[in-house]
């Protein structure tokens, strides 16, 4: 009779396999093994399946081990073979044939099972996870289909390696993942956003933030998966992959110790001395396990302790990399944000390369990078082992290898700009014709916009004007500092504007990225106006972001030195009804206002509201009609009139009704800074206009538009930008300046300011002499008006209430 | 095993391979493997090019990869010797680094009706890769299919070394691989392909593919080597990502990192220098095999990768 000890191990995966392989190396003749595995197949590299699917690897280089390792070491197999029982008391394991297997250890290793949300359609054919070989095959063959379509459901490792295997295959594919950025648990805002970019790159279209609603069949085959917001997205496949849950049934019904997971010591040994437990199945310390790594830290352990060896399992640091061919991404340890952590970030745009180390205590927890992993292992050394990094904190992000860094260079950008690159877009003038004028004698700024007009126009090109003239007199050039947006860039708010526009930047991210922002995101200077670009640029692709906002925007209303707040509704063009005055007049009862006042802009102003009010006082304003003035905003304030020809005896034409469409028309719309107006209907001026960011004063002959007036620190009449014939016009001028403004000014420059840089010319040229571009400011206006010309007001009280109610009740703690 | 696994004496898809350097205004012989030809061998050294001059000149002139079938009547300056070794067609492909040629690759090949693989040329217009032109000995009906297919960022084989901007080996191309290509390549026994970009100066897009067959393999051993300062730190050493080999198997592994240093060995030559090599019958050749071609890839200003292939 055999003296070997009998053990029984179930599933034949990648933590079994390797505690397999140190147990007969340390033992070969010791153990009789049998080897239950439900997929009809051996050990094979599980984390390799995406290679397979991609094309990049066939499944036979993938098997770990083939049946020749496993005859070689004796082991019994009985592959394609579940286990029905374990019997404890009688330390016996029944497979298929219903007959007991005897056992001295039982090593249960039946790692876990794909997680499959209970969405209406999920057992529809078409729908399955990615898990197994079975799976990759699944997929391999949907993609033979011509034209066909995937959906991969999670935006985490394993779905986006199936989805980049599964482009490479010729599949049109869509990941749909329900948080903001992808790899959410791995990577930062940052580095995902850069994941993002480069699979969209590759053609794979990615939804953040979307919910999914319901898997659309049709004829028991998935057809469609549809959203939440209504979005119906086409699909012949349906790839669920949203993560893993440990495979716990047999233990369970085996009688086990099981929390999430089975429950095993540090020696991975579970509730019963003589079944131990290895890989994705077990629980240890509350945690369990879903990368290779630790897998394999515990079938070292799991094999010295079948052997009688002291060892204990101990967790540690894991770290991720995504296995998709030409994206480099590493992450390991805590990057989330916290008191008394400090990032340390250098960006290289050029080279599409973030890299990001947390910092707490002089000690590095966390690390994420993305496009250079060169030192990622020399990095994730230092955060297992804890070491102090104070001395090397200087130059700590540039690696081991650190001799003296190259520092990003701007000018190396623009000397590598082809002679017919575009430099002054305005008066199309290229790098060459510079270069040549430069060569011609002129060597600085001024001479070289004489002779070419380069940078004479609007002026944002001036930086790379100076560029091109330090590139190519060098040291004979010196380029002045130009004031920049704040610590986080050296970039000017116009450089900013311009490679927002030309590098098509659509998202914080993308600027912070693309433009090598020092900060992971940004700082209370630079995030308002960074925010205010995006949303004037690309309002339709840009989502609007409160929390870049001042207070005053982010509540839609002014806070006061009490912390109260005021509430000014709108009155388009100063006018008001009995009616509105009456809800105005009950409101301010019925919330106790202390103060009422009419305001210089022709509007009745509520002070002294509560924060908690806001929402009630603005539902019931809202139901007379009235809606938000915006007295808070970097926006479309006011258009103060004066009675016109309809009252007055002077008056040459309807100021009243000229500023009542102007307001209808303008208001709800963001600008670098607040925008006021004004329509006089004679020259006598009652309406101010003529110290207003831009006012009209009707004449007998039409209107007269001026613009650039001020009446705050500076006191400045305005200048006249034309006269117009018709009211058509003079509203398609003033809508075309402001659009103008809006897409051009940096921020917090009110128009004056902004006009004394480009110029009154400039902007005649645009608004006034060229229709065609007037017309195209009017519809780029109307665009970004579809969007934010709603009633911030009716929005809050709708969606948001519940941030105004106060952190406690304390009237209502008092009564009680 | 291996679908390039068939390790029985073959004839090669391709007969020869030659190295040309610029010196001064002209592209001198730097070396070359022309197995039993001897005569083209010695008509070759003594060979040298101007710019736009014969198949070599016109690959460093036009700043991108030429595929020639064709020598009657067309530029290519070694016709007579070509002819009498049988040679029928060749491929040349100009490595750059950035507006710099470092070297020009040409591939010779017999016109064989048995034999079978491909040598394509794919160039980027309208975010599509088109096949600008290819050699495929007896594949004709993969060449027409070839001819009609396309690629979009990301898909298939040429379509993914686009979007990743890095040298790929595909196992499997008559499998799922943009179906009716890979249907087609499946018939004429296209097996394993390697995928490179080509970068050239100015705005085009190249890549190049060659594809191996069973009977008539390319190479018996691919390898794929990263070199970017991104991947291995400004070290000078290249670690191998992917490979397979007739002989050795599977070449990557997720656990064990193979890395080449400057200077050591055959591909540490070509890390050194930057420049191409084609080799034969020398000390160091991997698992025994007699030659090797081995070629870097200059991108964003430093060597990126290197990729060679053994037969």
């Amino acid at each position: 009779m055999s003296t070997k000890r009998k053990l029984v191990v179930i599933g034949a995966g990648m933590a079994s396999g390797r505690a397999l392989e140190h147990l007969l190396d340390a033992e070969p003749d010791n153990w009789d093994i049998t080897l239950f595995n439900a997929e009809p197949r051996g050990n094979y590299n599980r984390i390799m399946l995406s290679p397979v699917l991609s094309g990049e690897k066939t499944y036979q280089e993938i098997v770990t081990h083939d049946d020749d390792w496993y005859a070689q070491r004796g082991i019994t197999c009985r592959f394609g073979e579940k286990v029905s029982a374990v019997d404890r008391d009688a330390k016996t394991v029944t497979g298929a044939d219903g007959i007991p297997l005897p056992y001295d250890k039982l090593l249960v290793a039946t790692g876990s099972a794909p997680f499959i949300i209970p969405l209406p359609g999920h057992d529809l054919d078409g729908v399955i996870a990615y898990r197994d070989l079975e799976d990759t095959n699944a997929m391999i063959d949907a993609a033979a289909k011509p034209d066909a379509k995937a959906v991969v459901i999670g935006g985490g490792l394993l779905g986006l390696e199936a989805a980049a295997g599964l482009k490479m295959r010729g599949m049109d594919v869509t990941v749909v993942h329900l948080m903001g950025h992808l790899m959410e648990r791995q990577l930062d805002e940052a580095a995902g956003y850069l994941l993002r970019k480069a699979l969209t790159d590759r053609g794979i279209n990615v939804l953040c933030s979307a919910n999914s609603k319901e898997i659309v069949g049709e004829d028991g085959r998935v057809k469609a998966l549809l959203l939440d917001d209504g979005t119906e997205l086409p699909c012949d496949l349906l790839v669920m992959a949203v993560g893993i849950r440990p495979n716990t049934q047999l233990a369970k019904e085996a009688g086990l110790a099981i929390g999430r997971g089975i429950h095993v010591d540090d020696q991975m040994v579970t509730s019963d001395p003589d079944v131990l437990a290895v890989g994705e199945c077990v629980e240890h310390n509350g945690a369990i396990f879903g990368l290779v790594a630790p897998l394999y830290d515990q079938a070292r352990i799991v094999a010295k302790t079948l052997t009688g060896e002291d060892a204990a399992f101990v967790q540690k640091e894991v770290s991720t990399k995504l296995k998709v061919t030409g994206c480099d991404l590493f992450s390991a340890g805590d990057f989330a944000d916290g008191e008394g952590r400090e990032d340390i970030v250098l960006r290289d745009p050029a080279r599409g390369v973030y890299k990001r180390l947390v910092i707490e205590n002089d000690r590095v927890i966390g690390a994420v990078m993305y496009g250079d992993t060169a030192d990622s292992n020399w990095f994730f050394g230092l955060i297992k082992d804890g070491e102090d990094i104070s001395e090397m904190r200087e130059t700590l992000i540039f690696g081991p290898a650190y001799q003296g860094g190259d520092p990003l260079d701007p000018m190396a950008a623009v000397a590598a700009l082809p002679d017919d690159a575009e430099i002054c877009g305005c008066n199309g003038v290229s790098k060459g014709d510079i270069i040549a004028a430069i060569h011609d004698g002129a060597n600085d700024l001024a001479t070289v916009r004489a002779v070419t007009k380069a940078s004479g126009s609007c002026g944002t090109c001036t930086g790379l004007v100076e560029q091109v003239l330090g590139v190519t007199l060098g040291d004979d050039f010196v380029i002045p500092a130009a004031q920049s947006v704040c610590g986080c860039t050296d970039l000017t708010h116009e450089e900013v504007r311009r490679l927002v526009k030309s590098q098509e930047l659509k998202s914080q991210q993308a600027v912070w990225q693309e433009l090598g922002w020092k900060t992971k995101d940004g700082c209370h200077v630079c995030r308002p106006a960074i925010n205010y670009y995006l949303l004037a640029d690309w309002p339709v692709e840009y989502q609007d972001d409160p929390q870049s906002r001042f207070i005053n925007e982010r509540k839609h209303a002014n806070i006061q030195k009490d912390g109260t707040f005021s509430v000014v509704p709108r009155m388009f063009g100063g006018m008001t009804t009995p009616d509105e005055l009456r809800a105005i007049a009950d409101a301010a009862d019925k919330y106790n206002v202390p103060t009422v006042h009419v305001t210089g802009g022709q509007r009745i102003d509520l002070l002294g509201v509560k924060g908690e009010d806001l929402p009630a006082i603005w539902a019931d304003l809202n139901k007379a009609g009235l809606v938000s003035g915006h007295a808070y905003s970097k926006g479309l304030r006011t258009v103060k009139t004066c009675v016109g020809s309809s009252h007055c005896r002077f008056g040459t034409q309807d100021s009243t009704g000229l500023g009542v469409k102007i307001e209808k028309k303008l208001w709800g719309a963001w600008s670098p800074h607040k925008f006021k107006l004004a329509v006089s209907g004679c020259p006598r001026n009652c309406a101010e206009a003529t110290c207003k960011d831009l006012g009209i004063v009707c004449v007998d002959s039409g209107y007269q538009i001026g613009v650039g007036g001020a009446a705050g620190m500076d006191v400045r009449e305005t200048d006249l930008l034309v006269q117009v014939p018709s009211e058509q016009e003079a509203i398609d001028v003033t809508v075309a300046f402001y659009q103008l403004y809006r897409e051009n000014a940096k921020y917090l420059d009110r128009p004056y300011k902004w006009i004394a840089k480009v110029g009154l010319d400039w902007v005649r040229e645009r608004v006034v002499d060229d229709l065609e571009n007037r017309q195209a400011l009017i519809d780029r206006f109307a665009l970004s008006q579809s969007v934010y010309q709603k009633d911030p007001w009716a929005e809050h009280v709708r969606e948001r209430a519940d941030s105004y109610a106060p952190v406690a009740d304390l009237t209502l703690q008092a009564a009680e | 095993m291996m679908d390039i696994a068939l390790d029985a004496p073959t004839r090669t898809f391709v007969e020869a391979s030659e190295i040309w350097v610029p010196e001064g205004d002209r592209l001198v012989h730097a070396g070359g493997n022309y197995g039993i030809l001897d005569e083209f061998a010695a008509a070759s050294a003594r060979e040298s090019f101007g710019h736009g001059e014969g198949l070599p000149g016109k690959a460093w002139a036009e700043a991108r990869p030429v595929v020639l079938k064709e020598f009657d009547g067309s530029y290519f300056k070694r016709t007579e010797a070509a002819k009498a070794a049988g040679l029928t067609s060749a491929v040349a492909i100009p490595i750059f680094d950035g507006d710099t040629l470092k070297a020009v690759l040409v591939v010779l090949c017999a016109n064989d009706s048995e034999r079978t693989g491909a040598i394509e040329v794919w160039q980027a217009s309208d975010d599509i890769l088109r096949l600008d032109d290819g050699y495929y000995g007896a594949a004709k009906h993969f060449e027409w299919v070839s001819k009609h297919t396309h690629f979009p960022r990301g898909q298939g084989l040429p379509g993914a070394v686009w979007a990743a901007n890095t040298p790929i080996l595909m196992r499997d191309l008559g499998s799922g691989y943009r179906f009716i290509r890979s249907e087609s390549a499946g018939k004429a026994g296209l097996t394993t392909g390697l995928g490179l970009p080509i970068p050239v100066p100015g705005d085009e897009t190249y890549v190049l593919t060659l594809l191996s067959a069973r009977g008539t393999p390319l190479a018996r051993r691919f390898e794929i080597w990263d070199a970017r300062s991104a991947k291995v730190g400004k070290s000078n050493e290249a670690v191998l990502i992917d490979g397979i080999c007739a002989r050795e198997g599977p070449l990557w592994s997720d656990e064990d990192e193979r890395r080449a240093t400057a200077w050591q060995g055959l591909i540490g030559k070509v890390i050194g220098s930057g420049l191409p090599i084609v080799e034969s019958k020398v000390p160091g050749l991997a698992a025994g095999f007699d030659s090797v071609v081995a070629l870097p890839i200059h991108q964003g200003g430093e060597l990126s990768h290197v990729v060679a292939w053994y037969i």
